[in-house]
Formats: C-alpha cells, structure tokens, sequence
C-alpha cells in the first residue's frame, strides 16, 4: 500500500520456517463449524461475523483497538486493507478488515499454528467454568486457545523467540515494544489481538465492533444457535471456505466474512515471509 | 445483540455485578447462550482487569460534536466510546473521536503560559505566570475600552460553538468589541448562504432513516462531515439493510463512491449544472411533484399560480438538457436521466451537497440548484428528505452589555467582494488588515484556530503575523505550537475538550433535538486553563463582571435555566448521564406548514408579497405608513414577519430568519440576488478560471480524509501514523500524458508558487485534475505532526512511543499555491477553483 517506509515492525528478528504449523493439505478445507453440535456444549465460541458491505474504511476501529489496548506505534492488532480496482469510470474501491482469526486449528489435533509454534506451550494446567457452573480443563501456554475459542497470550510466560509470530500465516502477531517477555526479560512479549477478553469476560463486546458505524462487525457465540452471529452464518452459508481468510492453510479461522463481491479474493494481501507490513494500516 | 436505549443503559451499567454474575472467574468465564452482551458504556483495563471510570462527555475533535463516555484509569484518561445512550450518534464514535486522548497526552503540548523572548518567528519563549499574563492582557484591553475604542481589540476563533462560543461572545458583548471574526468562510459559507436565500434558515439534515433514494454531491459522508457519526452510519446502513440506492457524483472515489450503487466521475464545479440538468429531466418527463410548488416563488410575480410557476421552472431549466450538461460535466446524457428519474420516482428522496459542490464561483447558486431539485420533487423537510436540522436550544445567563459597542469593518471581506457575506469573509481578514483600510487591530487574539496553516495563499498570512508594525500585540490560546502562535506575543496554554465544562447543541439526524454535555475526564495538565475561566479573570482585571464566575459555573446556571432539562434533574441529571432528550418529543417535520393565526394586534397582510406581519413589532409609525411603505419597504418588517398567505390561508412558510430579506416563499426568484446583478433564478455559471485554461493545465481540488480533521490532528499520533503523507492522486491518463509514474516525484505550480509532492496514479480519479488531502505539510505541530519537537519549555508526560515513530514523511500544504478568492455572492473561499500545472519533479 503506498509509499510509505515500512515502520520498524517489519524489521524485527524473525525466525525462518522453523515450527511453521502450514498444514499441506491441497483440497481447501472448510471451517469446523457445526452449529447443531456446538450448541450441546458448554463452553461459549466467540466468533466475529465482517459484513463487508458495511465496511465503509472508516477506521474507527483500528483507532478503538490502539487505544483499548495502548498498542504502540508500528504495529497494529487490527487493521484495514483497501484497494482501488478496474478502469476509470468503472473504478471500484473495497475494504478489508483485518484480525486475529483465533483460529480452532487443524482436523487432526485442533491447534492452531501460532501454538503448535509456541515453545510453552503446553504449560500449565487450567479450569474454564462455564455459565452454568461446569468445568472445563485445558492447557495454557505462553499461547493457548482457551475453551470459548479465543486465542491468547500469557506474556508472563511468553519468552519473546518470535515463533508463534513467524507461524502465523495471517501476520497479525508482533512483538509489544512496551512489554517484556515474563520468561526472558532479555526480550521483549509477543502481542495480538485477544478479541478483547478482558471486556468480553465482562460482559461487553470488544472495542472495534461497538464503534463500528455500520455495524459491519458483528461479534457473538457459534454455540447459542439464537445468536446474532449463528443466523449470519447460517443465512450466509459463511462456514464455506469461501468466507474465511486462507483456508488453505487448515487453519480453521473463525473470524467469518460476509462478502458477496468477493472482496476477500480480489483485495487480501498476505503477509510476505518474515514481513508484516501488509498488517500496517494505511491510506492511499 | 442487546440495544442499550437511554432507559436501560444506566440500569444496566449499574446492575451489572448481578447480570454478569454467572460464570465469572477471577480472569475467565463463559456465558453460552445465558448472557447478552453489551454494546458499551463500562470498559475495563487488559492490563489490570478492573473497571475504568466511565464519565459521559462530548467530542471537539470535528464540529459534530459526539457525545460520547470518557474511561479513566488512575486518573489518566485511556479511551474514548460514543455514548449508548445518544440518540445522534447510537454509541458511535469516529477514528478522530477515539484519537481525542492524544490531544491530552501529546508530548508537545503547551502547558504554560509564554512570551515571546526573541523576534517574532524566532522561537524564543519565556514561561510566566497566569497572573502576569493575565495582567499583561488587562494592560492592553483596558485602555482600548477607557478610550471607547473596544474594537480595536480584535478575537477570531477556528472552532467554538455551543457554550464554548456563548462565554466568549458574552465576554465580547460586556468588553465592547464586535471585532470577532470566525473561520466559516473556509468551510462552508457558500452552502449557508445559499439555504438562507430560500428557506430563511439553514443547515440542512439528510432523513436517512426513512428515505428511499441518496444522491450526493461533493461530499465524503462516509470520511467526514460536520454531522458525520449521526449521518454516515444511518447511510450505509440504509444503503446495505434497506437496499436504499445510493449514487455520488464526486470528482475523486471516495469511500463514500465506493460503497455507492455507483460513483460518477464528474468535473470540477459542475455539480450545479447536473442538478439543474436532473431539473430538466424531470420538468419535462413530468415527473416533479406539485405539492410544494404553492410554498416556492418561481419569478417576480408573488400571486403567480402553480401552474404558471410549473410552466416558468420549465422554461428556466430548458436550457440544460442532459446533453448540454453532459457536454460540461463529463457526465453521460442516460447517467443523468437515470439518476433523475429514480430521484423523482421515489417515494422520499435526499440530496446531499458539500464543499465540492459550493467551494467555487458562484457556489452559493449551485446549493440554491440542490435546493430547487429537492422542491420540486417535494423533498424539503419532510420523511426522508432533505429537512432542517434540529438542535438544543439551550438558555444561558447572560452579562451586561458595554455602553460601547464597536466593531472594525475587516470581516466581510473587501468592498464589492461578496454581496452576501452572511458568514463572513474569514481568508481576508488578515489580508484587510494588511490593507488597513478598515483599520487595523491594537490586539489580536485567536483561538482554535491556525489562520497561517488553514486560510489560502497561507505563508502571505503568516507573514502578516509576523509584521509588528501591523498590529502590535498578538494573543493566542492554543494547547499545540503551530504555524500562526510561532508568531504570537503572548501563548496561552488552553485546556483540550476532554478538560473543560460545555453544553452541546449539535443537530440531530432523527429530528428530534438532543442537549448534551461536556465534562472534564482529568484535571487540566499543567496550567492549561480553560477560555470559560479566563474570561472572568480578565473582566474583573479591566473593571466589569460577568454573569458567571466559571465554566462549570455558566453551564450548572444553563442546565437549571433550560426547559425540560431543569425539569430532567438539571445539572445533576447531565453529569451523570451526559444526555437528555425529551421522551414524548415527536420528530420535527413540515414546519413550513403550520398555520398561523393572523388576528393579533398589529398583523396586517401587505398586499404586494401576500405576508402577514406586525408593523407594530416592525416599529413603523402608523399603520397607514407601514401600508403605504410595504412589507419589503419598511426597515425592521423581516424581524415583524408573521406568516405568508397562500392561497387564503396563512402558513408559516419560510420566514426570513437571517440576513435576507425575503417574503415567505421559497425565493427561486430572489430579488436579492436579482438586484446586486446576480442570477434571480439558480443559473448555471461557468467558472471563470476554468474557462480559459490552457491545454496543459489542471485543475487542483483538496479534500479531507477519514483519519484527520482540517488543521488539529496532526499531532494525534494514532491518527497521523495511519496518514501522514499526501500524494496528488492523479488519473492515469493525465500522468501518462506528463510522463508521471505512481510514485514519481512532481511539482504542482502556478502563479502563487509550487509545492512537490508524489503521484498517486490512480484510476479512481477523473482525468485533467489532481487532487491534494489539505491537513499536512505541517512545519509546527509537535514531534507526530512535524516531526520535530515544538521549542518550548515545559512538556507534558513523556511519552514512550515517541521512539516508535516510525514514518519520516510529513505530506505538503497545497494551501501555498491557492489564493485567497471568494465568490462573489457568499464570499466563500473558491478552493476548488485553482488552476495549476503538474510535472515529473
């Protein structure tokens, strides 16, 4: 995007290959969601809905997600990609939001790769109590998905090797130059995106979807089938692999889009091998 | 997902322990299925998990003026939502607004007052005391009331409104001084002055809750707009959940064209001549609506018939067939047909205009032509329309008035420049001081405003400012070190929006007016005082006092004065929920339609418009002179107007309510405009710069981005890391034919001068112009703005991401090379007029 000298993000230790979690599957695979099973369980799944033809590039919400989480500059947990398509008069402009995509991971092990990458990982033991008082076990680690599906990060544990950054194929960790790594102090943690947990464990939904004008990000639980965000993907068939990010890599992300102009095909720029200036949100 | 109306949205907040019970952890907790989540109003800290305090408040980041919740942690404020409770913004809150909580804790923030040191310009600053400062201040205007000369002292603001404004202009009123200038000519005049030639009022609102059918002109509703949050989100959703149509005519592809059924490229300043072409199409396919016909006045004649009035709009908009228009405008023969027809047909309708619409020759004539396309199709003020915007009418304590009351002739710009300058002729006041014909100010101070960043030909101004020997004291109160106060004699460390007390008055997109508050989120930094505060010092330092004793003081009296607010729980009621509206209110349509009674005391009716009024009120000596002289022809009627008789019933119509004269008809034929040589009937005008441009040439258009405000963000670092930079967007075509690749380095001159910048080569401009954002080139604004620290003593809380600065680009001004010019009708400033050359750099 544009002219601008890519911020200091990009130039950042990256490690190569190693511990990337790209499943070679050829045929694409679609999501994992199955609304009829999901809602036998317990635990919520806190998916974010994208309507792309609500979008209007405003970027209310990449300000929102920068001051929420005090993000510094040169990195970005939420971002938007826009592109100017066709031939003057029939000129088209889109837009793209972009996130972490707390992903459920692949078919055979259900980890995501940025955890498959994380040396902590797995850690310690943990209890996710549900709403009507059952418990559900799981493994932290300086990465972990917990049980309603959100991946996160512990940067007390984290020890800042950058792997986890380096495995995700969408690009959208880096490293928090205002945090140190808990597990070695020498280096700084790792940061993205956690869908706002701290206000979702409260109650409220995360920063970018309450601001949204258009109400373009819808966020809310797959498993209650009443839910806003079940109807969407339901109405839209978004549990295609058409309406998600990359589904070639069998990442299972579960962050759906709405995109009837295929917008997701003809827009998304990926991150390029130990780059993440495709995750710098600029205008043209 | 749970709607938080205004009833529920503070019994939710606070009864939120017993809601979210179920399932919380200390740090985890699921709620599948039990839980509705909530929008917003209470917010919490990743780091710490605990609640942050949540105050209502409103934004200043741009003129809408959101009311929003304000968090604070420890004292430090973190985040800024829109408030759940507004029924203008439904909780939203824009990129700029989120972005507020840079303006407290930029690093180069003025936090005390200075002097000046050195030469103006030298960037030598002394830090003093309130107290010497405000003596200083009292040294100079005493003397200039004492000797009945209080308009020698000069004020000119860039933003303020509602209270912020109401202080001020008491303060003025008390000291003497109607020396006050404002910025509006920059912004919009055009537009206001064409409404009020019409409908006797202005701001005009778009119904997109309710309409059927969008056309815009010129405006980037989706990136900015002086109601942006309350407009631009109820648009799209119109647009995506109602399938709403939705077509924008703009020179460049805005994100507003973007998400439009269709962006029609058209060229510059032909959107008058479009809409006077759609007139025609739907004159002559009968496709008007004669409703509204009976409220417009259409020739000379006051008593014309509808029918004679239909029959003379169709002689008026002969002339521009979709051909003729198509021809001028760039725009297809069929795209205007198409467009005009689905306006016409449509149930309800808006059409939008903006700055690309009036910011040219003769812009306050084509805002009278969006003005015509919506009469004719019975689209004023009624469901879905284009209606008058509703605001707060607050009350307000008021001070005594001087016993002299003077103003210096420099704000209407120079004689003969504007024949209506309703708003003012703001780009020529430093220059008509320059000039000194009308005088020159002892003491100028501004506020809120940059006049030598935001107004054309600006480095001219800036060295206006610099020249002692034109006025010799210059005050400003400013929170950033910019382009203008580099030349100030005395800075004045004001306080940010989100440290000071305000009542809000901004319109409404539902037709239902909203009063709202600001409040201080954290105690001002440093010494920044707040204006509100100042006055009453300085007043009681030059010998008078003022009707409050603060800020807070002049807005806690506004609360307990104003109906239904007092009545809501006044000042209590609006700290704590920072709105109010009233419940039973009905949305304020078809004003023009109520029937007044016409029997009272002094009301006669003069035969020659059909207006009812008051000669008695009018102040004419008898009722035989008021007769005998007429309603046009007595001094004072316009204020006395009653109502207008159509067709035997008396309706309130539109009443002249500002500096136009006018009966209460819809003056299309306007005899203001007919006797100062001016088109009685919208007219298409060509602009004449454009008319003898060489081959070669271009035209330069400037516009705003979604990220920024005009001139009082660039030192917002969330904002100016997404934009920084501001390359010509220039069509592809038109680069080719100049050698310019996307990326390449170009100059942009002409007679004013040259600026370089880079080409962004696009096809999503039309051919022959380039296009330049106008909020950068910052030589001051801080260490995010201009990229260098500001030289002054004293700075706010360091701030850690300064070393994470990570751009070095910081965009030019494209103001350098455009004059100050103005239309001849409003005095608007003609930004979209300039003439330039392009070439590889």
């Amino acid at each position: 995007m544009s002219d601008t000298k890519g911020p200091e993000i990009s130039r950042r230790k990256f490690l190569s290959g190693v511990g990337t979690a790209a499943v070679g599957t050829a045929a694409l695979v679609a999501p994992g969601v199955n609304i009829e099973a999901a809602s036998s369980k317990k635990a919520p799944r806190w998916v974010m809905v994208m309507d792309l033809r609500k979008c209007i590039g405003c970027r209310a919400c990449t300000v929102a997600c920068k001051s929420e989480n005090d993000v510094s500059l040169g990195r970005f947990r939420a971002v938007i990609q826009e592109k100017t398509m066709g031939t003057f008069p029939n000129t088209k402009k889109a837009f793209l939001p972009l996130m972490c995509n707390h992903c459920e991971g692949n078919k055979e092990d259900g980890i995501p790769p940025c955890i498959k990458a994380c040396p902590e990982y797995p850690g310690e033991r943990a209890k996710f109590k549900t709403s009507n008082g059952k418990t559900i076990r799981y493994r932290k680690g300086a990465t972990y998905k917990r049980p309603d599906g959100l991946v996160l990060i512990d940067k007390e544990k984290c020890i800042g090797c950058g792997k986890c950054i380096d495995a995700c194929p969408y690009g959208v960790r880096s490293f928090d130059p205002f945090v140190k790594a808990g597990g070695d102090p020498s280096k700084q943690a790792v940061d993205k995106c956690d869908m706002c947990a701290h206000r979702v464990d409260n109650g409220v939904e995360p920063s970018c979807v309450n601001t949204c004008q258009g109400r373009a990000r819808i966020f809310g639980d797959l498993n209650d089938p009443d839910s806003e965000v079940s109807k969407l993907v339901k109405a839209y068939d978004l549990a295609k692999a058409d309406n998600v990010l990359l589904p070639e890599e069998g990442t299972d992300p579960h962050v759906f889009y709405i995109d009837p102009d295929n917008i997701l095909k003809t827009l998304y720029t990926q991150r390029k091998k130990g780059k993440l200036d495709h995750f710098v949100d600029q205008m043209p | 997902m749970t709607k938080l109306n205004r009833r529920n949205f503070m019994k939710f907040a606070a009864g939120s322990g017993i809601t979210m019970a179920s399932g919380l952890g200390a740090s985890q907790s699921a709620f599948a299925g039990s839980i509705k989540m909530q929008a917003g109003g209470r917010d919490f800290s990743p780091i710490t998990k605990k609640e942050r305090q949540a105050i209502p408040t409103a934004c200043w980041q741009c003129v809408t003026r959101d009311s929003m919740i304000g968090y604070v942690e420890d004292g430090r404020l973190v985040k800024l939502e829109g408030h759940p409770d507004s029924i203008r913004t439904l909780g939203k809150l824009c990129a700029k607004g989120q972005a507020g909580v840079n303006q407290v804790y930029f690093p180069d923030r003025i936090l005390y007052p200075m002097l000046r040191a050195g030469k103006r310009g030298e960037h030598k600053w002394k830090r003093i005391s309130w107290d010497e400062a405000l003596d200083l201040i009292a040294s100079k205007l005493k003397p200039l009331r004492d000797a009945g000369t209080p308009e020698l002292f000069m004020y000119q603001y860039g933003r303020h409104k509602a209270s912020q404004a109401a202080t001020m202009y008491d303060f003025m009123g008390a000291y003497g001084t109607k020396t006050i200038g404002n910025h509006t000519s920059v912004c919009e005049a055009a537009k206001w002055v064409g409404q009020e030639s019409l409908w006797g009022g202005m701001y005009d609102n778009w119904d997109y809750d309710k309409t059927d059918y969008v056309v815009i002109f010129g405006s980037n509703q989706f990136e900015t707009h002086t109601n942006h949050i309350p407009t631009s989100q109820r648009l799209i959703r119109a647009k995506v959940d109602r399938g709403v149509p939705l077509y924008v005519f703009d020179v460049r592809l805005t994100n507003t064209a973007a998400k439009a059924d269709q962006w029609v490229p058209i060229n510059v300043g032909q959107d008058g001549l479009v809409m006077l072409s759609m007139c025609n199409v739907i004159m002559n396919e009968g496709l008007y609506r004669k409703d509204h016909f009976k409220f417009m006045r259409v020739t000379e004649d006051y008593h014309a018939t509808d029918e004679q009035k239909i029959a003379a709009v169709k002689k008026n908009v002969a002339k521009y067939t979709p051909e003729f228009a198509e021809k001028h405008s760039g725009v297809p023969a069929d795209t205007i047909r198409k467009i005009a027809r689905g306006f016409a047909k449509a149930n309800s309708a808006c059409l939008v205009t903006y700055r690309g619409t009036v910011m040219h020759y003769h812009g306050a004539d084509q805002e009278r032509a969006a003005m015509l396309l919506s009469a004719i199709t019975n689209n004023l003020d009624r469901p879905g329309g284009r209606v008058m915007g509703v605001g707060a009418g607050w009350k307000h304590p008021s001070s005594p008035k001087a016993k002299v009351h003077k103003g210096l002739d420099v704000n209407d710009g120079f004689p003969d420049e504007a024949a209506y300058p309703t708003h003012h002729v703001s780009h020529q006041v430093l220059p008509m001081i320059k000039d000194g014909h009308a005088g020159r100010p002892k003491v100028y101070w501004w506020s809120c405003y940059n006049p030598g960043f935001i107004n054309g030909d600006n480095k001219e101004l800036q060295s206006i400012l610099q020249d002692e020997s034109l006025m010799p004291f210059l005050i400003t109160s400013t929170i950033v070190y910019d382009e203008s106060s580099q030349f100030a004699d005395l800075i004045l460390p004001d306080v940010t929006y989100l440290e000071r007390w305000d009542w809000e008055d901004m319109v409404s997109a539902n037709q239902i007016a909203e009063f709202y508050i600001r409040q201080p989120l954290v105690k001002p930094l440093g010494e920044s005082r707040c204006q509100g505060d100042v006055w009453p010092e300085l007043a009681k330092r030059i010998g008078f006092e003022l009707a409050y004793t603060s800020k807070e003081d002049f807005v806690r009296q506004s609360c307990e004065m104003t109906p239904g607010v007092r009545e809501a729980g006044g000042f209590e009621y609006m700290k704590k929920h920072g709105v109010w509206h009233d419940p039973d209110a009905k949305p304020n349509y078809g004003f023009y339609e109520a029937k007044v009674d016409v029997s009272g005391d002094g009301i006669i009716l003069d035969e020659k418009t059909g207006v009812y009024w008051n000669w008695k009120k009018a102040g004419a000596a008898s009722e035989a002179e008021a007769k005998k002289n007429g309603y046009l022809g007595t001094k004072g009627a316009k204020g006395a107007y009653v109502a207008q008789d159509i067709g035997g019933t008396a309706y309130l119509a539109y009443p002249p309510k500002t500096k136009f004269t006018k009966a209460g008809y819809l003056d299309f034929y306007s005899d203001n405009f007919a006797k100062k040589g001016l088109p009685a009937f919208p007219t298409y005008t060509p602009i004449p710069e454009h008319q003898k441009m060489a081959e070669d040439e271009l035209n330069l258009t400037t516009y705003k981005v979604a990220v920024h405000t005009h001139s009082r963000t660039a030192h917002c670092k969330w904002l100016t890391e997404i934009k920084h930079d501001n390359p010509g967007w220039i069509n592809t075509k038109t680069a080719e034919a100049r050698g310019i690749k996307n990326g390449d380095k170009i100059r942009v001159y002409n007679d004013l001068g040259e600026i370089t910048t880079t080409a962004y080569v696009t096809e999503g401009i039309i051919p022959g112009v380039i296009a330049i954002s106008h909020h950068f080139g910052r030589k001051h604004s801080g260490v995010y703005g201009s990229g260098k620290r500001s030289p002054l003593p004293g700075e706010a809380a360091a701030d850690p991401d300064v070393k994470n600065i990570w751009w070095n680009k910081h965009g030019t001004h494209p103001n350098a090379i455009i004059p100050n010019s103005s239309d001849p009708i409003s005095g608007t400033q003609r930004w979209m007029d300039t003439v330039v050359r392009v070439a590889k750099a």
